[in-house]
């Protein structure tokens, strides 16, 4: 991991927060972490859960879980003791890792945290994976995923080989959370091997984000997701921005008249990435020249089958047995619909064949959320759509207000994943064979 | 900044609709911490100013009218100094 992460001098900034920290600064605080986990029953072998927000001592843990030669199971901070719970009780961590203290936390994309470190089992780790990550799951239940060091390192290689990434000396003003595949390897392990600083800015704003690009001389690329992009375009900028190279989005499509709006506004390109937590970055289009269509990532091949894009990628990249609707003979089922252009290569995504939905750049798997909403107490059916957000129909027995299946839903279920709208329904609206309807006009119907 | 501003909850339905790109009677009345980021910004974008909000006053926002109560607050708060 040194060679690839601890790469140059211990006077090089890598993180700006916004005071700067070097290498040096933070190959101590890491030395610091492995002492702390050790103490706590973290091995070569084992497992540690990180369930921290974005933070110095998130970056700290993770590579001090790495450099004891452990896995690191990567918790998003929001979810609930709930959800947390079921994923521990699966994975059987060594040690855990969560926040005694934690300021300023709401707006903040990078929070101050205290660490503390505790043991909570003797197992090794289930796989020999160097991350695990979870995935809201089409079953119920989160999908585990693994990535090996090998497949983090390939894809840090990955990106080095892509043009229009930021170079060694530049900054990524980093907006998207170090927890999920796009800010973890496309910020902060691209950044650490290829000296480039990240930059978080103080606050979710948009004067926030062109602050963080005017703070420093260097050229800056703004990486996030589309909410971003629609954060920026609607942001006045104080005076010229000369800093600003580019910006770069991943997570779902971008409308249009945002993309435009935004160029616009900036006069810089606006780039696209396409990627899964499986496989990491699968294509790009950072020049914004293919809108919406990307080209295949160095290394990695697209494949179209029956409408469906299928990504190289030579491990089953999930935790137990293969599902060979979902990965098969070195080949992702991405379960994006999409087609690839026989004459350039180039891949457009055209949506989803199942019901992941995107909020905010976070995929959620609306069976799940159905799955939660149809299992709580006083629930006798519930049927959950997208309807310009998460939408939520539910039939209940007795008198279950909107106001408590709240509450029991936020008990569950993390904040993104949470319906928008809950409608309750005397009787759900059902086919004439019993099953319930899904059709979203139909239930607006039922409700209204 | 004090005085009564003109912030309406029509406004704040408007900019969520700006966000998802649907009809201003679509917009959810519940709010996530994805669109409460958006109105904070927007605002702070209408109003050319910073609202100093605390992580209680924004953990305690549920709904559009939870925000605008939260919102006007802080426009009509006396600035520091």
């Amino acid at each position: 991991m040194d060679d690839i992460l601890f790469t140059g001098r211990d006077t090089d900034v890598c993180l700006r927060l916004p005071e700067p920290v070097d290498k040096g600064t933070l190959r101590r605080l890491v030395g610091e972490a492995q002492d702390r986990l050790a103490e706590a029953g973290l091995r070569a072998g084992g497992a540690a859960a990180l369930r921290l927000p974005p933070s110095l001592a998130y970056v700290a843990h993770l590579l001090a879980t790495w450099r004891t030669g452990a896995q690191a199971v990567l918790l998003d901070h929001r979810l609930t003791d709930h959800e947390v719970d079921q994923a521990l009780r699966r994975l059987g961590p060594q040690v855990v890792v969560a926040p005694v203290r934690s300021g300023g936390g709401a707006l903040r994309i990078f929070v101050d945290v205290t660490a503390g470190v505790s043991a909570y089992s003797d197992r090794p780790a289930g796989s020999p994976h160097a991350v695990i990550q979870l995935s809201s799951g089409s079953t119920g239940p989160s999908k585990v995923i693994g990535r090996t060091a090998a497949d983090l390192v390939a894809e840090v290689h990955r990106y080095t080989r892509i043009d229009g990434v930021a170079l060694p000396g530049e900054r990524i003003i980093l907006l998207p959370s170090m927890v999920h595949v796009l800010g973890l390897v496309g910020g902060l392990l691209y950044g650490l091997h290829a000296g480039v600083e990240l930059c978080p800015p103080e606050r979710l704003s948009g004067d926030a984000i062109l602050a963080a690009v005017a703070a420093q001389d260097t050229p800056a690329t703004v990486l996030g997701v589309p909410f971003h992009i629609g954060m920026l375009a609607s942001t006045t900028p104080a005076g010229p921005l000369p800093q600003l190279r580019r910006m770069t989005t991943g997570g779902e499509l971008v409308p249009a008249a945002v993309a435009n709006a935004f160029t616009d506004r900036y006069g810089v390109p606006l780039g696209n990435m396409y990627g899964m937590t499986e496989v990491g970055v699968i294509g790009t289009d950072l020049y914004g020249r293919h809108r919406p269509a990307i080209t295949p990532a160095p290394g990695i091949e697209v494949r179209e089958r029956d409408g469906e894009l299928w990504v190289s990628c030579p491990a089953n990249p999930y935790v137990g047995p293969a599902d060979p609707t979902r990965w098969a003979d070195g080949w992702l089922h991405t379960r994006d619909a999409g087609v690839v252009d026989p004459d350039t290569g180039l891949v457009t995504v055209k949506g989803r064949l199942d019901s992941q939905v995107s909020v905010g750049g976070l995929k959620v798997d609306l069976t799940e959320v159905e799955a939660t909403v149809a299992g709580l107490p006083g629930v006798t059916a519930a049927v959950v759509v997208w309807d310009d957000g998460i939408t939520a129909y539910v039939q209940a027995d007795g008198s279950l207000t909107e106001e408590t299946l709240d509450k029991l839903i936020a008990e569950r279920l993390a904040g993104f994943k949470r319906p928008r709208t809950l409608r309750l329904l005397d009787q759900m609206p059902r086919t004439t064979t019993g099953k319930l309807v899904r059709s979203v006009p139909a239930l607006r119907d039922a409700a209204s | 900044m004090s005085g009564q501003p003109d912030l309406g909850r029509a406004d704040l339905v408007s900019m969520l609709a700006e966000l998802t790109a649907s009809p201003a009677d679509q917009v959810p009345d519940r709010l996530g911490s994805m669109e409460l980021a958006w109105l904070v910004h927007m605002v702070e974008q209408r109003y050319d100013t910073r609202l100093d909000l605390s992580d209680d006053q924004l953990a305690g926002v549920r709904t559009v009218d939870d925000a605008l109560a939260v919102f006007r607050g802080s426009l009509t708060a006396p600035a520091d100094g």
